[in-house]
């Protein structure tokens, strides 16, 4: 049946757990072409290099019942006091998702959290702003 | 085995100088000598980015062939492509060949795709 995606379709996991209160997300796949125009051409043309993929994702600062903050999993890795900085280990995998019922279209992959922000302001909601730099080639690519 | 018949992405051209021996007195006055008729050392670098390896490898095979820059040889006009010009003008000029002023250097931009530089040195 055809289907017209919204908001209410889209979903945030991070290691496979749903995240509660994500207000967005968005993703953009790069690709760097390589010029291979020579002398006397007059129109320029390209190969295809290297792709790269990136996104970004906005989460309310929300505590659980369980006393666990939803947006704590992205933020504590770039926010934190420990002294090795970020790591190779601080890779998260992550998927974003628009569901059509059981008819998931997903795009998953491993991914650096490359900035994170957080503040507090008078009569708003708290909310973190993320982004991520995905490292390799997507695990899953289900959008088609 | 023949210079490849590649067209370069970018190319730059100098056209060398007369054997000509200058002698400058005290007073500023300049005196030249001219040694011969016949004009060389010109220079030629060309570029060809992002061709595949294959391609690539062709360029080391010629200069290996060459004996590095012991031989000379032509160029083909792939390697004059896009000079509307006579190509006498930009090629080795008469009685000159060209022979490799350094090795090939060869750039990885990705995988099977590489870069190119190539200097070349006019001799009688």
């Amino acid at each position: 049946m055809a289907k017209i995606y919204t908001g209410r379709d889209g979903s945030l996991l991070f290691a496979g757990t749903t995240q509660a209160k994500v207000t967005s997300w968005s993703f953009q796949a790069d690709l760097e072409v390589l010029e291979t125009t020579t002398l006397g051409d007059s129109q320029r043309s390209y190969t295809p290099g290297i792709q790269g993929f990136s996104g970004s994702a906005t989460l309310l600062y929300y505590k659980a019942d369980d006393g666990s903050i939803d947006a704590g999993n992205f933020l504590s890795k770039v926010i934190n006091a420990g002294a090795t900085g970020v790591t190779t280990s601080d890779v998260v995998t992550l998927t974003l998702r628009l569901a059509d019922g059981a008819d998931e279209n997903d795009i998953a992959f491993s991914a650096y959290i490359t900035s994170a922000s957080i503040g507090a302001s008078v009569g708003e909601i708290t909310s973190a702003q993320v982004s991520f730099q995905t490292t390799g080639s997507l695990t899953t690519a289900s959008l088609s | 085995m023949a210079y490849p018949t590649l067209v370069p992405s970018s190319r730059s051209y100098n056209s060398g100088d007369y054997p000509v021996k200058t002698f400058r007195a005290q007073s500023g006055s300049e005196s030249r000598i001219l040694y011969g008729n016949r004009r060389t050392g010109m220079t030629l670098e060309l570029q060809y980015d992002n061709i595949t390896d294959a391609n690539a490898e062709l360029f080391l095979d010629h200069y290996d062939e060459t004996k590095g820059s012991y031989t000379t040889f032509t160029l083909p006009t792939d390697a004059l492509n896009g000079w509307s010009g006579n190509t006498d003008a930009l090629d080795a000029a008469t009685a000159n060949s060209w022979r490799y002023d350094q090795p090939p250097q060869v750039s990885n931009v990705r995988p099977g795709i590489s870069s190119v530089q190539i200097k070349l040195v006019g001799v009688l």
